[in-house]
């Protein structure tokens, strides 16, 4: 039996001409585009735009936010949601405040906050896949749920936390007061270590697998469930990181400081990219949307823009953005 | 019975990207004819039946109805002129009335509401003459048995000027006393003169029902007889014709020899099989056939663990004891299965061919902690080759090759590890006959490899071409087992041994 009769005319089925939207990195390259336009608008408007400092502390100011969509990537690519994110990071500083008061050494109540992250990643992961109940309903109990206990355990008071080698993780610089910021650090690190588990372990690949055909990667015997509860337990700990980053920066635990980022957490992965419903996007886009968002906002507070402008602002570009990808996409199938 | 003729279809031909599926096909019906239409899967019946009722456009012939020529561009055209389609599936309203669904294309009003009123009225006369007379037409559908919301949904059929009725496969999921209720309505809507195309595999049903017999084979007529002068065995004739040959590899010579390499007792599906045994064969492939419904569906993956509520009493795999969990276990014990529904059950369309091949086997291509690329893009690039299979590179997107190509994919992501049984599902749904002939082959070389296969089809003749030995299914159980290869027609009516029969 030979192969040959066959195998020697490969030509393709459909023989397209190559499109360059349809291109895998066409998505991240679009961000990329519309981040150095947004750049280039501030620069040319405010003088004050264009300087180390200033885009050092949007990075600095975004990184909490860009830690959670980190974690929140992967986890809507696998066909998950975590719309308790940011209140976890709410109960994280809160987490952190008590156990400092009650007298637990400042980093062991850190990694109290964070396990306890983790902790109720896990749950949001056994509800969802143990009891096969809707993400979307599932998170938003547990972040109503984890909200109200914040202001239950503080009786809604900002608890101070002034430790100066705690809040070095939220303000401090490395390579003198003009260097890079920690937070930005910390932030940047974990989308490397994201990038790298998706990329290039077989986790990774069934992080898309399982968002992109649950039924058919359950037939291939892949642990679909068990890679979603990973990744809320991931989601969890990301929260509670960046529940941490935000207290030692504000060197206080007020336990509504960061719940109201969620839609931008959400939106920046949106924008970033990944679709909602599972199986494709990339943490680099994520990290440019999110880059976008806060330059944008930095850019209009500069110009004297309000705050009730920037949330039209910000709504509009996502917008804009998700349809644009839409069209992409279609362009390509 | 008058013999005005209402349907008309003249020189029929259609293709779908090139591929030809019927061509100068025939058909006609009278009123208050009872039609059955009969043939293999893929031999057109579908293709034609969705031509009448608008939802593809033909590519050549003509089709009157009434004696007028009509263009039919549209389900809406066809339903105009009284041609109704009951779908395979149920598809009903569970929450809304009975009256709501009788009318709900057609929702009577008053002034901007629904004319609640008008409406039961219209809705009640139709379920009289299914002779539904007790049903109250408040009642809300999600209630009833699945058989009465079926005799529902032909009432909704036949609301307004309806002529024609196409029933595909309408006694797939009824039981016997319910199949003969249903053909008491279809006497009744005959003796109204209403038209009923019938498709079905269950001979002996088309042989109670029908009137007439219209046979398709390869997208062209193979027969039409008039069901009172003709036999069971005539018309099989007809449907499988004298094709079977060069499209299937020889059969395996030392199957009686080989060892069992899996074993199953007791296999129990709530609602799908009772009490099945079979065991796999090493070396040699062994063929289930059942039609749609007969529980064909669930066999395999109740044994890979992907079938719900699945009992059984005794699995050995190898000799060893086995107990059934979910896939991840069957894999771990040797067990592949390439599933029936493709797209939905078989490839991540976003993902690259090259990792759809690798995805049931990442330990394989895992060094250390992460991927090991090399490994997987010379795997993936060998087995395009072995596999001829056609795709621009091991980079595109696996949901852009054709069927037959995906199905390639679905195959050698098995074979790349190490597999002691593959179970195929309706191995060759939706792949055109070249690639079915490359599957075929690559199915014999591996079983000659030494591989046990499971091939389960509701086409006859797959399993009849390339079974060294099979077992036929109907209503949940084995009604026969073939230790040799066996014709297509004895498969076929082991297998509509159907329960309307008794």
């Amino acid at each position: 039996m030979s192969q040959t009769t066959v195998s020697t005319a490969p030509t393709p089925a459909r023989n397209r001409p190559k499109n360059l939207l349809g291109h895998a990195w066409a998505g991240v390259a679009m961000l990329l585009a519309f981040y150095l336009i947004l750049v280039a608008i501030f620069t040319v408007l405010s003088p004050f735009f264009l300087t180390v400092k200033n885009l050092l502390s949007i990075g600095s100011n975004m990184a909490f936010i860009g830690l959670m969509a980190a974690a929140g990537t992967p986890l809507i690519i696998a066909g998950g949601l975590d719309l308790s994110v940011a209140a976890v990071a709410g109960i994280s500083g809160v987490i952190v405040a008590m156990c400092y008061t009650a007298g637990i050494d400042i980093w062991v109540a850190c990694l109290v906050a964070i396990l306890a992250g983790g902790l109720i990643g896990a749950g949001n992961g056994a509800l969802t896949n143990g009891l096969k109940l809707n993400p979307f309903i599932v998170t938003l109990g547990t972040m109503s749920i984890i909200t109200g206990a914040s202001l239950v355990l503080t009786g809604g008071l900002t608890q101070p936390l002034m430790i100066p080698g705690f809040n070095w993780i939220g303000s401090g610089k490395i390579g003198g007061s003009g260097g890079i910021p920690v937070p930005l650090i910390i932030m940047l690190v974990v989308y490397f270590l994201a990038w790298w588990v998706m990329a290039f372990t077989p986790f990774g690949r069934y992080i898309y697998a399982s968002g992109g055909n649950p039924e058919a990667s359950r037939m291939l015997g892949i642990p679909v469930d068990r890679t979603q509860i990973l990744l809320y337990v991931a989601s969890g700990l990301a929260g509670a990181l960046a529940g941490v980053i935000v207290a030692a920066m504000l060197g206080a635990a007020a336990p509504d400081s960061v719940g109201k980022h969620l839609l931008t957490v959400i939106a920046a992965i949106i924008l970033g990219g990944t679709s909602l419903f599972g199986g494709r996007g990339s943490v680099w886009g994520t990290l440019l949307a999110v880059l976008i968002l806060g330059t944008l906002n930095n850019g209009l507070t500069l110009l004297n823009v309000s705050s009730f402008w920037q949330d039209v602002t910000k709504g509009a570009v996502l917008l804009l953005a998700v349809g644009l990808d839409q069209l992409r996409v279609r362009s390509q199938a | 019975m008058t013999d005005k003729r209402i349907l008309d279809m003249n020189g029929i031909g259609k293709s779908f990207g090139g591929v030809p599926v019927l061509a100068d096909v025939h058909f006609h019906l009278d009123a208050g004819e009872v039609v059955a239409l009969l043939g293999a899967n893929g031999a057109g019946k579908s293709t034609l039946m969705k031509i009448l009722s608008g939802n593809y456009s033909r590519d050549a012939g003509t089709i009157a109805v009434n004696g007028s020529e009509q263009d039919l561009k549209s389900p809406a055209d066809a339903l105009a002129l009284g041609i109704r389609m009951l779908p395979q599936e149920l598809s009903v309203f569970s929450d809304l009335t009975v009256a709501e669904n009788i009318m709900i294309g057609a929702l009577p009003r008053n002034g901007m509401h629904v004319d609640r009123g008008a409406m039961e009225v219209r809705a009640t006369a139709l379920l009289e003459r299914m002779g539904l007379d007790w049903l109250s037409p408040r009642t809300r559908m999600g209630t009833l048995s699945h058989h009465v919301q079926r005799i529902v949904e032909i009432a909704r059929a036949m609301n307004g000027e309806a002529r024609v009725l196409i029933m595909d496969e309408p006694t797939a999921s009824l039981a016997a006393d319910e199949v003969q209720m249903l053909f008491g309505i279809i006497r009744r809507l005959q003796a109204d003169g209403i038209s009923i195309i019938y498709i079905s595999h269950y001979l002996k049903e088309v042989f109670a029902v029908s009137g007439r017999i219209a046979v398709l084979r390869d997208g062209r007529n193979a027969g039409d007889f008039t069901t009172a002068n003709t036999n069971v065995d005539e018309v099989l004739h007809a449907i499988i014709g004298n094709r079977v040959g060069d499209l299937y590899p020889a059969f395996s010579v030392n199957t009686a020899s080989a060892a069992d390499v899996v074993t199953v007792e007791g296999l129990n599906v709530e609602g799908w099989l009772r009490g099945v045994d079979f065991t796999v064969r090493q070396g040699s492939i062994t063929g289930v056939h059942g039609l749609i419904g007969s529980g064909v569906e669930m066999i395999g993956r109740a044994l890979f663990g992907a079938a719900p509520r699945t009992r059984v009493e005794r699995v050995e795999i190898d000799g060893k004891p086995y107990q059934v969990s979910t896939p991840g276990k069957a894999v771990e014990a040797g067990l592949g299965l390439v599933a029936a529904e493709r797209k939905r059950e078989g490839i991540v369309a976003m993902l690259s061919l090259r990792e759809n091949m690798s995805l049931a086997n990442m330990p394989l291509f895992t060094k250390g902690l992460s991927v090991d690329r090399k490994k997987e893009a010379t795997t993936t690039a060998e087995w395009i080759w072995r596999l001829s299979i056609r795709a621009r590179n091991a980079e595109q997107p696996i949901g852009t090759l054709s069927g037959g190509n995906q199905q390639k994919v679905c195959l050698a992501r098995w074979l790349l590890g190490d597999l002691k049984v593959l179970i195929l599902e309706e191995p060759t749904r939706g792949v055109d006959v070249g690639a079915r002939q490359e599957i075929y082959r690559q199915i014999r070389q591996l079983a000659d490899g030494g591989l046990g296969i499971l091939l389960i089809s509701s086409d006859a003749e797959e399993v009849a071409g390339l079974a060294d030995r099979s077992i036929a299914l109907a209503s949940g159980r084995v009604t026969e087992i073939f230790e040799q290869p066996t014709e297509a027609s004895a498969l076929m009516s082991a297998a509509s041994k159907s329960a309307a029969a008794a």
